[in-house]
């Protein structure tokens, strides 16, 4: 068992903030709401300042650390398969598959609200339609992410959401 | 990590593809179709079409389903099959496959049981799949209990045996001899 430091406080705190903004958004404010559209632009901003620590961040925050690669993403679903549990330090092939997603959605979701507020697409039937199927398609994300977080938890051996609040994972 | 053949690379992307594709139509369209049902009393609403709909979209999600075991299959064999080594190998992988099915093996226990046929100690079996010597030993005490042998010389003997006796009757297939032999062999040592 050693003890490896991984996540920056950055990326932490990106994390965990997307994550209430996007549930609040979501799931619980009123979509009409003051309180809608500033979140909105609070998490695009967030995603930006991601994007651009994914450039100069520390090791693993970098995108060179965690490149979508179709090649190690069904190496990892092999190692799934046949019960094997070779554990990543950074993100994992499928975790990054996840990231960019997440990103690129999130992104989308942000321009597409932004697009409802002004005046050249204000209740525009497509631009509506849009933003409420990208959420619809972020929200599955979503539980996926979950989904998968606990399920390589339990085949790897190290607890990844702890790792998220702690910034340390636990190698085996 | 394993390197697949690019054949394999492709199917398995293709098939992630559909998967995904399908989860998230069959998803959104369920939403959809929740939508209409709360809304039963207005004029619009016929209770056969919506019926339809919902069968159709819960078949599109038993698809993804089933397209993710044949996945999981298929990189499993993958798995299995990447340290062979010659054109024999074939045959002997069904024939392995086709026991570990009939022992119920987990998948654990049958990515060790193809190694360790294929005469891989127990610390390279640990060093190839990333797990404790303790783990690996802990499998193989269910795998020999499974299918009913002593230890590794006469789970390979097991196969070997069936392998001699195909090329004298071809015509007879190896998973009934695997689960007659299994049953006798567990029988003898119960």
């Amino acid at each position: 068992m050693s003890k490896v430091r991984v996540w920056d406080p950055v990326v932490r705190v990106f994390h965990w903030s997307i994550a209430g903004g996007f549930a609040a958004n979501a799931l619980f404010d009123d979509a009409e709401g003051k309180l809608h559209e500033w979140t909105g632009y609070a998490i695009l901003a967030l995603v930006c300042l991601r994007l651009i620590w994914g450039l100069v961040g520390s090791r693993h925050a970098r995108f060179a650390d965690f490149p979508p690669s179709v090649g190690a993403a069904v190496g990892q679903l092999s190692d799934m398969a046949a019960g094997r549990n070779h554990a990543h330090v950074g993100h994992s092939p499928l975790g990054a598959w996840m990231i960019y997603n997440l990103l690129l959605s999130l992104i989308a979701i942000c321009v597409s609200g932004y697009m409802m507020t002004t005046d050249a697409f204000f209740g525009v039937g497509w631009v509506e339609e849009l933003h409420e199927i990208l959420v619809t398609w972020a929200e599955i994300s979503v539980i996926l992410h979950i989904a998968g977080a606990i399920y390589e938890s339990r085949r790897l051996g190290i607890n990844l959401p702890k790792s998220m609040v702690t910034g340390y994972k636990e190698m085996p | 990590m394993s390197i697949l053949p690019a054949r394999t690379r492709t199917i398995s992307v293709a098939l992630i593809a559909l998967i995904v594709l399908q989860g998230f139509c069959g998803i959104f369209f369920l939403t959809d179709i929740a939508d209409d049902i709360m809304e039963y009393q207005q004029p619009g609403f016929s209770l056969v079409h919506t019926s339809l709909e919902l069968i159709a979209n819960l078949a599109l999600l038993a698809g993804a389903a089933v397209e993710g075991v044949f996945l999981a299959g298929l990189l499993r064999r993958q798995a299995h099959a990447e340290r062979a080594l010659s054109a024999a190998s074939g045959a002997l992988h069904d024939l392995m496959e086709s026991y570990f099915r009939d022992w119920g093996l987990t998948a654990s226990e049958a990515d060790v049981a193809a190694f360790t046929i294929k005469g891989f100690s127990i610390a390279e079996v640990a060093q190839m799949r990333g797990s404790a010597e303790a783990t690996v030993k802990t499998h193989l005490n269910a795998i020999y209990r499974k299918a009913g042998v002593a230890g590794r010389s006469q789970l390979v003997s097991l196969l070997i045996e069936d392998l001699m006796r195909g090329t004298l009757h071809t015509q007879q297939s190896p998973r009934v001899d695997a689960a007659t032999s299994g049953v006798q062999k567990s029988g003898m040592n119960g």
